[in-house]
């Protein structure tokens, strides 16, 4: 069994892929962020990637998406692999939903208007039904009253809140969180978290980069350690918090914990 | 758009009023280096007060050139019957902005307090011209600045000793505004200015008032403003405030554009021309490319439309092929209208959808064209400006209209080229920083002689320009990098998490231009944009040299040319001077409000 399928229990094994990585790798000029990276993450499976800063965790999620270009391997998306055609990675991208660290909401628009955008103008929408659904997203998160302010005007985890909708309002297939929670006071993360629980249990496909261990161990199906671009462990909540089998994972949790 | 007022309970109270003999001492006469200061600083300004009022009021300047040519240098040769549309025109400008401030309910309280100061000030000023203007002033003159110093001085005192705590005491603006137009009309109707004019190339003078037909339009428009206003307020309760203030949006931006035409277009018109090629051609362009849009505007069709679209564009630059083999001739304005029905054709899979949208964006292309046909045909049919001199066209209007319609061809430009040089392909870099380059380089009288000289040599036969046309475009091309300069700024200041984001949500790169990065640049752009807006202004002053009768040619050279004011240069010059620093200075004033609405409405 390779390295991108350890772990798996029979049931989610036999699942569909909904992302594949093989051999993928990165360089920044001379500096190589991603040193051949193997995964699979399966359909409605949880994903928690893990790592110390710098080890490639963002360059990773952010190559599925293809904000970032891969030089080496190959990356396979809900059957569709990428490559460098323009017009299948717009399409890939609306599938694929990415919460960023710093929520990078439109600051220009309203959070109705955030939310509708891409909706009305990738999926074609009705204006209408649009709003209708964001509406129906805002009250999933908390925060329908806000729906006409702007994003500056709320706190960092409503503005987050606000990110995530806007995402789903895409109906997408995957969702990518690259730290969701680093830029939000202690207070706001739990509220941020709770959407993610709930998303989680709905059965979206999600990786997450968090540095949340409880999340971790009572979301994830599966984990993965990676340092220096590598991913060096893969492995359920269980094995990861109980038994790791590498030196470095031990290392980097005993820190963390 | 989100309501962020305070309620009047929540806002700072102004500063406790402080004596005046107070402030004084505080910030005048505080300390020995102060008082020098203070001393030194004001007999300087006082010097330079009682020059310029010397030059003002001295035996050599005859202030009658001023106020005989009042008509020459608003409109130069435009001719007095036709008045009315000049007027039609200022009126649609009052009526925008009366109905704008009701739209956005600009109605800011102003203390008493801080009215009654602004008076005094304008008294002691007064009182300072009457006591140190030099022994040339007409003693009626000095009489009359004593008296209106005394007068308003005496005045605000009186009310600020009256009104019971004038710093709380609040006057709404708009009756500010009504108090200051009772002034300014009342002055025109009841004040013995005299009445300048010319009679059979002799100058006249009358005793009196000035005459009605100018004192009775401005009265008009005051009034016209400010009814708008208070009906537009009395309808705020009733109508959809969000509706008024789209549509007056859209009439800031298109109406413009119909009031420089009222103005523009040659009284002679040749209408069966218009009526027989202008408006079928501005139609069927319309009607035609809305019909194309509409049906290509389907998410579905998007490949048909991309196909359709590179054959318009090969098809318009054959046109320009055409044009200069002399294969057949055609209009220039049908040349770019083809080509912009082919670069719509190439944006309508970025903005299909469903039924509404495309209705919305075919309706968008109607609307344009319109826009589009209605002011080439205002200033470029074969009747238009090829009127044998005298131009028709000239002073204070010509200097409007030649900034405004500057600015208004060559923002879609530099947004252009601003992308361009941004952009990721090297080929649109190059050349836009090329573009850039060379313009800047270059002085703008350059580009204006090349423009009016060498241009018209260099096109084929058969095509031919007008002298205004010539100088506006070739003012537009130069006014387009310094825009792109000044929006590339803009694009800077977007940050990189706002691309990311929209990538991720699958926006292509059109729509991520357009409905993401352009809308925070242009914000960030907005001061500069307005310098620039500023600048095209006052510069377009270099007309003049290449044979354009704007206010400056008319102050310089015109007015020291005639029989009965030969060599009087020096009044006028004060005097348009004067205007341009009014309007320069409303603008930058207007711009401060601007960026300070719009961010308070994005607070971060
Ligand atoms: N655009 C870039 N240009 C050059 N180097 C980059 C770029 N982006 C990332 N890197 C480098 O690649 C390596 C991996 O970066 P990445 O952001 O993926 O790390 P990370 O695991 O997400 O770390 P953190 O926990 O700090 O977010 C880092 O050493 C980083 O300096
Ligand atoms: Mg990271």
């Amino acid at each position: 069994m390779s390295i991108a399928d350890q772990a798996l229990t029979e049931e989610m094994a036999s699942r569909r892929d909904m992302i594949v990585c093989r051999g993928v790798k990165k360089w920044f000029g001379d500096f190589q962020a991603l040193a051949g990276v193997d995964i699979t993450v399966k359909d409605r499976e949880v994903m928690v990637v893990l790592g110390p800063s710098g080890s490639g965790k963002s360059t990773l999620i952010r190559c599925i998406n293809r904000l970032e270009v891969h030089q080496e391997g190959e990356i396979v998306v809900d059957g569709v692999e990428m490559t460098n055609d323009m017009r299948n990675i717009e399409k890939i991208r609306s599938e694929v939903g990415m919460v960023f660290q710093q929520f990078n909401l439109f600051p220009h628009l309203t959070v109705l208007d955030n939310i509708t955008l891409a909706p009305i103008w990738v999926r074609k929408r009705a204006r209408v039904e649009a709003e209708a659904k964001a509406m129906e997203l805002l009250e999933r998160v908390g925060i329908p009253e806000q729906a006409n302010k702007f994003p500056g005007q709320l706190s960092g985890g409503q503005q987050q809140r606000v990110a995530i909708a806007r995402s789903l309002a895409m109906e997408p297939k995957i969702m990518l969180f690259d730290e969701p929670t680093s830029a939000l006071d202690p207070e706001m993360i739990s509220e941020v978290l709770d959407v993610m629980k709930d998303l989680a249990r709905g059965g979206m496909t999600m990786i997450v980069v968090t540095h949340e261990m409880g999340f971790a161990r009572e979301v994830a199906d599966r984990l993965v350690f990676m340092e220096s671009g590598d991913v060096v462990e893969v492995g359920t909540p269980e094995h990861f918090f109980t038994n790791p089998t590498e030196e470095r994972t031990k290392l980097f949790l005993s820190q963390i914990l | 758009m989100s309501e962020v007022t305070l309620p009047a309970a929540q806002r700072a109270p102004e500063a406790e009023s402080v004596s005046p003999g107070r402030w004084v001492r505080e910030n005048l006469f505080s300390s020995v280096s102060n008082v020098i200061q203070t001393v030194f600083f004001s007999l300087v300004l006082l010097g330079l007060l009682r020059w310029v009022l010397g030059q003002i009021f001295s035996e050599e300047a005859n202030w009658t050139s001023v106020a005989t040519n009042m008509r020459l240098l608003f409109t130069y040769n435009y001719p007095t019957e036709q008045f009315v549309r000049i007027w039609f025109a200022a009126g649609a400008l009052f009526l925008a902005v009366g109905a704008s401030f009701a739209a956005w309910n600009l109605n800011p309280m102003v203390t008493v307090r801080r009215i009654g100061v602004a008076v005094v000030g304008t008294g002691a000023v007064s009182l300072v011209v009457a006591l140190i203007s030099p022994d040339t002033t007409p003693s009626a003159v000095r009489t009359g600045f004593l008296a209106v110093g005394i007068g308003l001085v005496v005045l605000a005192l009186a009310v600020l000793k009256v009104v019971p705590e004038p710093h709380r005491r609040q006057v709404p603006f708009i009756g500010m505004l009504a108090g200051v137009a009772v002034l300014v009309c009342g002055v025109l109707w009841f004040f013995p200015f005299g009445d300048y004019g010319f009679a059979d190339g002799a100058p006249t003078a009358k005793s009196g008032t000035i005459d009605s037909s100018t004192s009775l339009p401005v009265t008009v428009m005051f009034l016209i403003m400010i009814g708008t206003y208070l009906a537009g307020r009395a309808l705020a309760r009733v109508i959809d405030l969000g509706w008024l203030r789209r549509t007056m949006i859209g009439w800031w931006v298109i109406g413009p554009a119909f009031v420089v035409f009222l103005v523009l277009r040659d009284p002679e018109f040749d209408w069966g021309y218009v009526l027989a090629v202008d408006v079928p051609m501005g139609a069927a362009f319309a009607v035609g490319g809305a019909v194309l849009l509409y049906l290509l505007a389907k998410p579905s069709r998007s490949d048909l439309a991309r196909v359709i679209g590179a054959l318009l564009v090969a098809l318009a630059l054959f046109h320009w092929v055409a044009a200069f083999f002399g294969w057949y001739p055609m209009l220039q304005k049908a040349r770019f209208s083809f080509a912009l029905v082919a670069v719509a054709v190439l944006l309508a899979p970025t903005f299909a959808g469903e039924r509404a949208a495309r209705l919305r964006f075919a309706g968008g292309w109607f609307g344009f064209m319109v826009l589009f046909h209605w002011l080439l045909t205002g200033i470029n049919t074969p009747s238009t400006l090829d009127i044998a001199a005298p131009p028709f066209l000239g002073g204070f209007v010509l200097t409007v209209s030649i900034a405004y319609y500057v600015m208004l061809a060559s923002f879609p430009l530099g947004v252009l080229l601003s992308l361009a040089r941004t952009s990721k392909m090297p080929i649109f870099r190059v050349l836009a920083t090329t573009y850039i380059e060379v313009v800047r380089g270059v002085p703008l009288i350059t580009v204006l002689f090349f423009f009016s000289i060498m241009l018209p040599l260099f096109l084929p036969g058969g095509m031919g320009i007008s002298d205004l046309a010539a100088v506006f475009a070739g003012y537009t091309v130069f006014s387009a990098a310094y825009m792109a300069e000044n929006i590339r700024g803009g694009l800077q200041s977007v940050r990189r998490g706002q691309y990311e984001a929209a990538d991720a949500l699958g926006l292509t790169t059109v729509q991520r231009t357009a409905f993401i990065v352009l809308p925070q640049a242009l914000r960030v752009s907005i001061p500069n944009l307005v310098g620039q807006a500023i600048a095209t202004f006052k510069e377009t002053s270099l007309i003049a040299i290449v044979g354009g009768f704007d206010l400056l040619r008319i102050a310089n050279s015109t007015i020291p040319n005639q029989p009965d004011f030969l060599g009087q240069k020096r009044p006028a010059l004060f005097f348009i001077s004067l205007v341009y620093f009014v309007v320069a200075y409303s603008m930058s004033r207007a711009s401060r409000n601007l960026e300070e609405r719009l961010q308070e409405g994005q607070a971060r």
